[in-house]
């Protein structure tokens, strides 16, 4: 049964109506879709598409490449939460490939992964974020992200004054 | 475009690469959401990476003076735990008494021991332990904890005093909120403010004192003269000279701030009034030489050269278990209300149930005599003649660090949530990381042999014999106030 369900096909529509077929498991890895699933009921959703409104369709084929090659992943539960978050930043290196996108798209995919309740890939997404903030200087970060300084020249050198203290100890 | 593209020079490109670049980069801060912004910060956990982000602009500064993201970086560091520390029901008494506020009162003449499973600030949050204003958030909890934890690895300022001009045997160091008090083996009491300015002498004892304890502004110690004397620490006054011991006082603890319990070489304990100076009871069951004692609740227990160690109702004056097990002199006990930790000249350590007298656990290892132990939470940490320092899971009952300390004896040893500090008499002390089991630093200039050491958060206390001269030294580990502005 259990085999029968993960090959069960379902068919997702983007906010640019594009409609995107895939295993029903792979669907499922988005929480808000496997919940979406669970209330329309099977055989609504054997017939007709899911609509997913708030992702476009590169972005949609993109967490969708995600799920499918994590499909099989053990879902996590709040203790694993808590220890990814103790541990940081370390990203395996399938995912750490799959997020060598421009900037553009890894904020939507951060923002799909939220939306869609994908709790490890909104975590590998930050994370990725997290790593081009370190070891960084501020000047290096506003380059990085094109930031413009909106800072006066006194408020700067108070806001560097104040944050002295985490300087090399 | 593409067409466009291909006729294109490769200086043409590099251009458009120039002119493009930029414009797919984005700030992430300004395009996500707060609360997705505060979980990419969730995921730093470097304070400097943190500051540096707080300089980048307005908005990222203001994202970064949420103090979620720095209530995230204390749990990872492991600094939140003084503010919401649950005390186990058995700590009740020295919660609410003074001796709660002092960080690591150290035993008497056995060292490190049980008490110290008690002396964590219940609420750094609300007092702050040297008089600060307390932090009025994460951030300027998280600066301080993390300045004061820098200064313990590589700074620090301290001051040295020659404390007698021959080198007379420290038997006993407190470190509490307001004092420093040290006991020595030519009958004095030395009492300093806790920059170790020296503040009285108390003069009583005609012997070797060899145990005391503070509470609050009295002292209770005793010695080689059988007496217990209770003092005024704020004036010097003796306010009683307790007499019923017919040898040596070995160790004492108080119970509350009426009752002493005081160990002797006469094999007994006896059970004190200390405001009418009545002894109310007395513990008699031990064959041999009372060496060690812990309190807890109604609890009393007793480490004896007998081999045995006792658990005792206070109230009612009587043996409720002896622990029977060692081959050979108990030096040193702990108890946190459960579980009684023993250390033995048979080089082993037990774990007992105060309730039930069982025998939990034998922990093997030292080579020599466990005559330092401590136990906090779910860790036990040991200290032997064969210069090792062994720290214990209390819930494997296995070692998880084995420490080569010192050359010759650990003669002292405290820890806390975050570090080891350990004394030798191959004159070092060393500072430990008590997770990882690493040497963070030493911290006094060696001398001959190191005496007592004890510390609380931001200060430590050395008591060493240099050039055959007994000296202190007062680290203080506290950031500048400019600092914390």
């Amino acid at each position: 049964m259990a085999a029968e369900k993960s090959l069960q096909r379902v068919t997702l529509t983007s906010n640019d109506g594009t409609q995107i077929e895939v295993d029903r498991a792979v669907a499922e890895r988005s929480i808000l879709i496997k919940n979406l699933i669970d209330d329309l009921g099977e055989s609504a959703v054997a017939s007709d598409a899911i609509p997913i409104p708030n992702v476009n369709d590169a972005v949609l084929r993109k967490v969708l490449e995600w799920c499918e090659h994590h499909r099989n992943d053990p879902p996590q539960s709040a203790d694993d939460e808590n220890d990814n978050r103790k541990k940081t930043t370390d990203i395996d290196e399938w995912d750490q490939k799959f997020m060598q996108v421009d900037q553009e798209m890894l904020f939507e995919i951060i923002l799909a992964a939220n939306y869609l309740d994908i709790k490890a890939l909104l975590d590998v997404g930050c994370k990725t974020v997290a790593n081009m903030i370190k070891g960084k200087s501020p000047e290096e970060i506003r380059k990085t992200f094109n930031i413009t300084n909106d800072f006066t020249p006194e408020e700067e050198e108070q806001i560097r004054r104040e944050n002295e203290w985490a300087e090399d100890r | 475009l593409a067409d466009l593209l291909n006729l294109c020079t490769s200086q043409q490109l590099s251009f458009v690469h120039q002119f493009v670049s930029p414009l797919l980069k984005k700030d992430p801060f300004t395009t996500l959401p707060d609360e997705l912004c505060l979980r990419i910060l969730s995921f730093i956990d470097d304070p400097k990476v943190l500051a540096r982000a707080s300089q980048v602009s307005r908005r990222w500064r203001d994202l970064l003076s949420d103090d979620m993201t720095w209530k995230n970086l204390c749990v990872k560091h492991d600094y939140q735990r003084r503010m919401s520390e649950v005390q186990p029901p058995f700590h009740i008494n020295t919660t609410i008494g003074p001796n709660a506020l002092s960080f690591g009162p150290q035993e008497n003449d056995a060292g490190g021991s049980g008490a110290l499973t008690s002396t964590s600030l219940p609420a750094t949050f609300e007092r702050s332990a040297n008089g600060r204003p307390a932090p009025r958030s994460y951030k300027s909890h998280f600066k301080q904890r993390y300045l004061v934890d820098a200064a313990w690895r590589s700074g620090g300022r301290n001051v040295s005093r020659n404390i007698t001009q021959d080198g007379g045997v420290v038997t006993s160091l407190h470190l509490t909120s307001k004092y420093i008090i040290v006991a020595l083996d030519n009958a004095k009491i030395h009492v300093f403010d806790t920059d170790g300015n020296a503040l009285r002498t108390l003069q009583g004892h005609v012997m070797g004192v060899w145990a005391m304890v503070p509470w609050d502004d009295i002292l209770v110690s005793g010695g080689c003269d059988r007496d217990v004397r209770v003092w005024n620490l704020s004036t010097g006054d003796c306010l009683h000279t307790l007499r019923g011991h017919t040898s040596t006082v070995r160790c004492l603890k108080m119970s509350d701030a009426n009752t002493a319990i005081s160990g002797s070489r006469d094999t007994t304990l006896r059970i004190w009034d200390i405001n009418t100076g009545l002894c109310k009871n007395v513990l008699v069951g031990h064959q041999a030489s009372v060496r060690c004692l812990e309190i807890k609740g109604d609890i009393v227990v007793s480490g004896s050269y007998d081999a045995t160690a006792k658990v005792w109702s206070i109230s009612e004056g009587r043996c409720l278990h002896t622990l029977q097990g060692h081959y050979s002199h108990i030096y040193a006990i702990a108890f946190d209300g459960q579980r009684v930790a023993t250390g033995s000249l048979d080089t082993s350590v037990r774990i007992w149930n105060a309730q039930t007298g069982e025998c939990l656990a034998i922990l093997q290892g030292h080579t020599s005599l466990v005559g330092q132990l401590q136990m906090r939470g779910g860790t036990l940490v040991t200290g032997g003649s064969d210069g090792s320092v062994r720290v214990w899971s209390l819930s494997r009952f296995c070692a998880i660090h084995r420490l080569a300390a010192h050359d010759n004896s650990v003669t002292s040893l405290q820890f806390d949530d975050t570090r080891v500090v350990s004394g030798g008499s191959d004159g070092r002390v060393k500072v430990w990381d008590l997770k990882t089991g690493n040497l963070v630093r030493e911290l006094v200039t060696q001398g001959e042999a190191v005496w007592r050491v004890a510390f609380e958060e931001e200060k430590c206390v050395a008591m060493a014999l240099k050039n055959s001269r007994t000296v202190m030294e007062v680290w203080s580990f506290s950031p500048p106030e400019e600092m914390l502005r």
